[in-house]
């Protein structure tokens, strides 16, 4: 990928402020990275690409706003410029035979093992998980991402994907619906219930 | 609790989880729970879901390498294109 140089700021202390407050997040990025691009290298220059023009954009940071929701701003248009081009995928989710409550109801319809539904998740590998979050589309793959894992509120959320608040949830919603099927057909596969 | 309550209260379940309700609605929600073991049901698995999600998705180890290319873009005032 052609890279520009970065401009840092040439105020140190906006250069130290940059590091101490933006550094510690490489590690949530780098993993949003990975779950936008499921691919290590690609999640690695996404992460770099979105420093070098967080870096070069900070001197005009507004002092107030969310420095979180502004660096995810930036990964997430580095990769809708970048990478999406590469990805050919379904915009949408297919949820209309996916009714609500569609995990809950069937786990309390198998003979769990574990005590409470909720415990048959936690049973999951980690690498499960991850691979029923990154086959959502796009769009509803980041909305998910971003409420569930990052914990941005819909109006953060808004701002960061430049979608209406409306859309936020109702991708959140059926985001969540195609998520839970993903993960009924993993803990099926893995044999964590018996029918 | 009539059934119209329950059915309100699980179609505001996200929203109430997801901490976009304020004031009445909130309250409004969180009084039916007190009082309601399967909406309480409903409401428990869900945050679970999102539990899991964050634990198994969140924080990636971040590879040496890549912490060294952005400290390295950092401390340098020209980075190499």
């Amino acid at each position: 990928m052609a890279r520009s140089a970065a401009a840092p700021p040439e105020d140190p202390a906006l250069k130290d402020r940059f590091e101490r407050e933006v550094l510690p997040i490489l590690p949530n990025l780098y993993g949003a990275a990975l779950r936008l691009t499921r691919n290590p290298q690609d999640a690695e220059d996404l992460v770099q690409e979105t420093f070098l023009r967080a870096y070069r954009g900070f001197a005009g940071f507004q002092e107030g706003t969310n420095l979180r929701a502004w660096m995810y701003r930036i990964l997430t248009n580095t990769f809708i410029n970048t990478y999406r081009k590469k990805q050919r995928e379904p915009i949408t989710v297919q949820d209309d035979d996916i009714e609500d409550w569609y995990l809950y109801d069937r786990l309390g319809g198998t003979t769990v093992e574990a005590s409470a539904e909720s415990e048959v998740l936690e049973k999951l590998p980690d690498e499960d998980v991850q691979r029923a979050l990154e086959a959502l589309p796009e769009g509803f793959r980041m909305a998910v991402l971003l409420a569930d894992v990052e914990g941005f509120s819909y109006k953060e959320i808004a701002e960061i994907m430049d979608i209406p608040i409306g859309t936020v949830m109702s991708r959140l919603h059926r985001g969540r619906k195609a998520l839970q099927k993903a993960l009924w057909e993993t803990v099926r596969e893995r044999g964590l219930v018996t029918d | 609790m009539s059934p119209t309550d329950c059915e309100h209260v699980l179609r505001q379940i996200e929203l109430y989880l997801d901490g976009e309700l304020v004031g009445f609605e909130r309250v409004q929600i969180e009084r039916h729970l007190g009082g309601c073991d399967p909406c309480t049901g409903h409401a428990d698995f869900q945050r679970k879901l999102k539990d899991v999600l964050r634990a198994k998705c969140g924080c990636n180890d971040v590879p040496p390498e890549l912490l060294e290319r952005v400290r390295s873009m950092l401390g340098s005032p020209h980075p190499h294109p």
